[in-house]
């Protein structure tokens, strides 16, 4: 299995004070689906956003692919960024465009000069946008403006964005959070699937623990910028979950599902 | 001092019932009543230094109902002369505004703090529109009319660096008005930042676009008018000339067409914006 993303030593002070992340190490394979749950404010997005570096890291270094993040810059850095599809928990969509042009968004970093500026988008690109909107569903929707979609829907396109620029590793920033939990379920499931016949890494914030342990295939626990835990959903006894949340389990709210 | 121990310990007041219970919020806006206080003190100061004469201005106001009959009087024989005079001061209110449109979204774009997140960039682009901005369109227009010489090109160049700088900042307040998540999105995309502008930020603000043209067509078409008067053609020149040699029917007339358009344009532009809302 081939390493995607290292994390060696990466340390997040942000200029208020906050230590956002502390001395955190971490690899991630080909094929791996792994969950970071923890708390408010341990540092779950500031994790995911240091990978395609939309947050500079203070100390360490990130390496995706085997090169490292921080030093990127211009042409260099936006190239790198293509490699990593990203899922926002509001979607994040262009809302008065249609659908398929919102797919389409996720390969203008593949387009230069004026037909990026411009918009103008080849047939080959069309048809790839109008396959992977089948593949989730949505094909119907294609020419809907974005505004009209429910949350689930939206969140799908989101996906299917992520999906169009080809990355080796798709970040999902809390995906779930804003749906209800049919909806939620059903973008669980699309996640695990699109991405595990593609090859694609996976790395899910998640607060719901349930899915977490559900879903991946590996679990890494934060609790104030620190991994706590780092393995399999199974190892993840009352202990450590006390450990990531500071309390015990009787006091979380985990779903129903976690019993079966 | 009792109304601060009312403020604090409301609670113990209630209990006593003999102060009385405070409503107002514990922080008062202690500005207000300094701004109340220098509006009156700047009000005398103009009142004294201007040292109008009443009793003169009350005596003339008979005259305004005088003027404005015979303005009323309408004078139909040179109907001609003010129709062409309106429909250039209408293409030159267009003209002003297709060039500035097109000018204020570049510059908007380098204005905007979300685009290039180059803070100098957008720091010096505000800053030089709004010197341009506090300049007046007439100033603006006399000036060309010295460089350009008389005619609708000096009305045209006078109102589009108005204009221009008008749409430079609302359109800037309106591509940031876009949510931040929405670029981050396509920046994680690996896109470029101008094709983030044109292909996201654009889109999502075209409908406040859309607005700010049908305000700013109103206003140009009525600045435009009074730019006649000054030399650089249109129809404010038909009503300035026909005033000062007291052809009032005639210029009655041009006063109505212009308020005529101008409300059309308004109408057509509420119409307009409901449709794209859509």
């Amino acid at each position: 299995m081939a390493e995607i993303l290292k994390f060696e030593n990466v340390s997040k002070h942000y200029s208020n004070g906050v230590h956002a992340l502390e001395h955190v190490n971490f690899t991630v394979n080909e094929g791996e689906f792994i969950s970071v749950i923890g708390p408010s404010g341990s540092g779950k997005s500031t994790i995911l956003r240091s990978i395609n570096k939309l947050i500079s890291i203070t100390d360490g270094h990130i390496y995706l692919d085997g090169v490292s993040v921080s030093q990127q810059k211009g042409k260099n850095l936006r190239e790198l960024r293509r490699k990593v599809g990203m899922i926002f928990q509001n979607y994040n969509l262009v809302y008065s465009l249609s659908v398929i042009q919102n797919v389409l968004h996720g390969c203008l970093g593949y387009m230069n000069g004026v037909k990026g500026v411009c918009g103008l988008y080849s047939e080959e690109d069309k048809k790839k946008a109008l396959a992977l909107l089948e593949e989730l569903g949505m094909e119907s929707f294609a020419n809907n403006r974005a505004s009209d979609l429910s949350g689930g829907q939206k969140q799908r396109v989101g996906i299917a964005r992520a999906i169009m620029q080809e990355p080796k590793l798709l970040l999902c920033d809390e995906p779930i959070a804003s749906l209800d939990p049919s909806s939620a379920k059903t973008i669980m499931d699309l996640l695990r699937s699109m991405t595990s016949k593609r090859g694609i890494a996976c790395i899910v914030n998640l607060h719901q623990l349930d899915v977490a342990v559900k879903y991946s295939t590996r679990i890494i626990g934060l609790s104030k910028g620190e991994i706590v835990f780092d393995g399999a959903p199974e190892a993840l006894t009352d202990e450590r979950i006390e450990r990531i949340y500071g309390t015990s389990r009787e006091n979380l709210m985990i779903g129903a599902s976690a019993n079966d | 001092m009792e109304r601060t121990i009312g403020n604090s310990a409301a609670a113990q007041n209630v209990s006593k019932k003999e102060a009385k219970i405070s409503v107002g919020c514990n922080q008062k806006n202690r500005f207000i009543p300094i701004f109340m206080t220098g509006t009156v003190l700047l009000t005398m100061i103009s009142l004294i230094y201007l040292n109008i004469d009443w009793l003169k201005l009350a005596s003339r106001v008979p005259q305004i109902g005088e003027v404005f009959c015979e303005l009323a009087h309408f004078d139909f024989s040179n109907i001609d002369q003010i129709f062409s005079s309106i429909l250039e001061t209408v293409s030159i209110a267009v003209l002003s505004l297709l060039y500035s449109l097109v000018l204020g979204i570049v510059f908007g774009m380098l204005a905007a703090r979300n685009i290039f997140r180059i803070k100098w960039l957008s720091v010096l682009t505000q800053s030089v529109f709004t010197f341009l901005r506090a300049v007046p369109t007439p100033v603006w227009v006399l000036l060309m009319l010295v460089c350009l010489g008389m005619g609708p090109e000096a009305g045209v160049a006078g109102l589009c660096v108005h204009t221009t700088a008008f749409f430079t900042k609302s359109f800037a307040q309106s591509f940031e008005s876009i949510p931040d998540e929405t670029i981050e999105a396509l920046e994680a995309t690996g896109t470029g930042r101008i094709s983030i502008f044109t292909n996201a930020v654009l889109p999502a603000a075209f409908s406040q676009i859309v607005a700010w043209t049908g305000m700013r067509l109103e206003t140009n078409f009525s600045e435009c008018a009074v730019l006649g008067m000054v030399g650089a053609g249109g129809v404010g020149f038909v009503i300035s000339r026909n005033l000062q040699s007291y052809e009032y029917g005639t210029a009655g007339l041009a006063i109505v067409f212009v308020f005529v358009i101008a409300y059309c344009i308004e109408r057509l532009f509420v119409a307009l914006k409901k449709k794209i809302a859509q």
